[in-house]
């Protein structure tokens, strides 16, 4: 294959692995870092955040 | 920080950087989280990393990004859906996922006339697999197959076939990858 | 790399399978730059993101109690007044600090995405 061929063929394959690394795989809860400067300061795990929320609202009947 | 790239059915350690944390019986495939900008050359290297864990093991990809403080962070974050990924990697094992993308040969992706042959394609490629799903995309069909290690190649004649018997449509078979597409219930 | 193209096209023109590759930085966990010329629609984003949080779970809970019957229709009518109220409210503070709903949108895995 010349190289052009084998670009191309790299190419098409990159395609395939972002699709499934950025919409397939196993998905765990999402979490905000808050960063400056590109210094990362707050860490914010939204499934603790949603949890405590849950757990802290009065039960009602 | 650290980043979770997969979740396998086995504990046992692999080669540096990346760590096995065990957690229940699963194991966390994890490593140091990267630091900068994302290029080709680093998704492909990670890629390499997920095939050669394939080989000896069932192995989930996580999706990419994960990040979370520490392996301790990682085991808790797991832990209650263990029993559902422990089912997901026993309908992943022994097998690997194709890549089917088809287009309207020497026409822009998604041209009319063609929907039904794309249908058929997949039925048909559907029936040589474990598991199937559709994805969103330009082509006239985007899919992943789930297929047997020892089917793979039937899989790829059958893709060629189809090709022949289809001159009008373009057919594209990458793989095998990780089973990206199959990470959920059978309900996807 | 090993090839991964296990089968192509009879021409062998790959273009129509070729795509740019799309800004990985956005995809992954959510990064907020809280950068020193925009610190405010940073923390913005964030605080945003929480109250949209709060909004959603406060209103599945209604929800859930209006389906549960219960509440007089005085209540019911309230509870939906206000959060057409909360709703516009947000979308007037998205605006003001130059968001999109999409910018909230966050995915939180097994729990769904936020909207």
């Amino acid at each position: 294959m010349s190289s052009a061929g084998a670009i191309a063929e790299r190419d098409v394959a990159l395609v395939d692995l972002v699709d499934r690394l950025l919409g397939g795989g196993v998905v765990i809860a999402g979490d905000i870092t808050l960063s400056v400067a590109d210094v990362d300061l707050v860490h914010v795990s939204l499934r603790a955040l949603v949890s405590s929320v849950e757990k802290a609202r009065p039960q009602q009947p | 920080m650290i980043e979770l790239l997969a979740i396998t059915d086995d504990p046992a350690p692999t080669a540096a950087p990346v760590r096995i944390v065990p957690a229940g019986g699963l194991g966390l495939v994890v490593e140091p989280a990267p630091h900068g900008e994302l290029d080709a050359d680093a998704l492909w290297r990670r890629e390499s990393l997920l095939e050669e864990l394939m080989r000896e093991r069932a192995v989930l990809p996580v999706r990419l990004g994960t990040r979370l403080e520490d392996a301790a962070a990682a085991a808790e974050a797991i832990a209650p859906r263990r029993a559902e990924l422990a089912a997901a990697l026993e309908r992943v094992r022994g097998a690997v996922e194709l890549s089917v993308r088809a287009a309207a040969a020497g026409a822009p992706a998604g041209a009319d006339g063609f929907a039904a042959t794309a249908e058929a394609a997949h039925a048909r490629l559907a029936a040589h697999a474990r598991a199937s799903a559709r994805h969103e995309g330009p082509e006239l069909l985007r899919a992943a197959y789930l297929v047997d290690r020892g089917d793979v190649d039937g899989f790829v004649v059958t893709v060629r076939d189809l090709q022949h018997e289809h001159p009008g449509l373009s057919l594209l078979c990458t793989g095998p990858w990780p089973p990206y597409s199959f990470t959920e219930g059978p309900a996807r | 790399m090993n090839g991964k193209v296990l089968a192509g096209p009879l021409d062998g023109d790959l273009d129509p399978f070729a795509r740019p590759m799309p800004n990985l930085s956005n995809a992954l966990s959510r990064r907020i730059d809280a950068d020193p010329e925009s610190v405010e629609q940073g923390l913005a984003q964030l605080v945003l993101t929480i109250v949209e949080l709060l909004r959603q779970l406060m209103e599945r809970q209604a929800l859930r109690r209006i389906d549960g019957g219960g509440l007089t229709e005085e209540q019911v009518e309230r509870l939906g007044a206000t959060f057409m109220a909360l709703d516009q409210r947000m979308e007037e503070l998205r605006e003001q600090f130059g968001l999109t709903a999409e910018d909230l949108n966050l995915d939180l895995g097994p729990l769904g995405r936020l909207l």
